[in-house]
């Protein structure tokens, strides 16, 4: 086959757009759940998809359309929806670093398309990432959190309610598939993700806490724990794991 | 503007903010070796406190059909690459039990 000269804005925007098909799926069903609650919580057609494309947040934007329809007040739902998304506070801290964009305009677009999928993808994708990546990876997230908003609006009565039921999931299963690849290089994500589970389900059943709260306290607790007890860096650890399954 | 706007503008702001101040502020190449570690060891523990207890609240009457599904996705996950397969898999599942159980 004949090579041709690509720009690098093609080539490494298209290999963010394959990287992002996965997540346009799981955004995509997640997303279809979402326009058809939000509409029977209250929402317009229009509010719904605008809310998807002004948010771009999974499981926050389920949490405001329960709490609407709950008629909890404006300040509420704000708050319980700053708290729920802290994360990406740290997240986008994370992965300003990893990106190391000097441009503001870089930095101001990818900043709106942090999510924890493209989170997970930027920063577990070894090597450098560029912009074009991130601009072909948060792009067609985007489109598939949008395009399945619109699609549950629309198409309301299409799925049969017991199949919209089981898509409610789909979130979690995302959050898995994404967790699994990481606990077959190493042993040490087990502990880690495996603390944080434990601890977010003690405190949200046993002390009450909410749901964001709960999140927000579990990873940085966690974490903090981790960092201070694994001191060695991971890539030591994975050779590590690697050395002790051959004995 | 009613208050439905109202919210979803407000949390637009609120998302976007906590997105991009951090982009901001980071400073220096000169990271602390511990400050190093807890961003690295983030993601990993984020996914497990995202996973649990949210799939079992998210089905309050049949939690078992969503930590089925769950576990049809890491079973999916560990054999096949990618995301999209374990996520049908899960779905398939939880469907079934949802309709069956």
């Amino acid at each position: 086959m004949q090579t041709r000269t690509i720009s690098p804005f093609v080539k490494e925007s298209t290999e963010g757009i394959k990287s992002a098909v996965p997540i346009f799926l799981g955004y995509f069903t997640t997303s279809v759940a979402f326009g058809l609650l939000a509409v029977s919580a209250g929402l317009t057609p229009f509010e719904a998809v605008f809310f998807s494309m002004s948010n771009l947040t999974g499981a926050a934007q389920f949490m405001a359309i329960n709490l609407i329809s709950a008629g909890a007040a404006a300040g509420e739902i704000i708050i319980s929806v700053a708290l729920l998304n802290l994360r990406y506070f740290i997240m986008s801290a994370s992965l300003a670093r990893k990106l190391g964009f000097k441009k503001a305009y870089r930095k101001m677009l990818t900043a709106f398309g942090v999510t924890d999928e493209v989170f997970s993808v930027a920063s577990l994708k070894p090597g450098r990432v560029s912009g074009s990546f991130m601009l072909g990876l948060q792009g067609l997230s985007w489109l598939g959190w949008a395009a399945g908003t619109l699609a549950g609006v629309t198409a309301g009565s299409f799925l049969p309610r017991s199949l919209q039921d089981a898509m409610s999931g789909a979130l979690f299963a995302l959050f898995a598939a994404l967790l699994v690849p990481e606990i077959k290089k190493s042993f040490r994500p087990v502990i880690l993700a495996g603390a944080a589970a434990g601890l977010n389900t003690l405190l949200y059943y046993k002390f009450q806490i909410s749901a964001g709260w709960s999140i927000v306290i579990s990873m940085i607790s966690v974490t903090a724990i981790g960092a201070a007890i694994f001191t060695d860096s991971e890539e030591e650890a994975s050779m590590e794991s690697v050395e002790a399954g051959n004995e | 503007m009613n208050k439905i706007m109202i919210i979803i503008l407000a949390c637009a702001a609120a998302n976007y903010l906590l997105r991009v101040v951090p982009f901001f502020i980071s400073g220096g190449d000169s990271i602390p070796p511990y400050l190093k570690r807890f961003l690295d060891y983030m993601p990993v523990v984020a996914l497990g406190a995202l996973i649990f207890p949210g799939i079992i609240t998210s089905f309050p009457q049949n939690p078992t059909a969503g930590i089925a599904g769950v576990a049809a996705a890491a079973v999916a996950a560990w054999f096949f690459e990618g995301l999209i397969l374990p996520v049908f898999a899960s779905i398939g599942v939880t469907w079934f039990l949802l309709q069956y159980l």
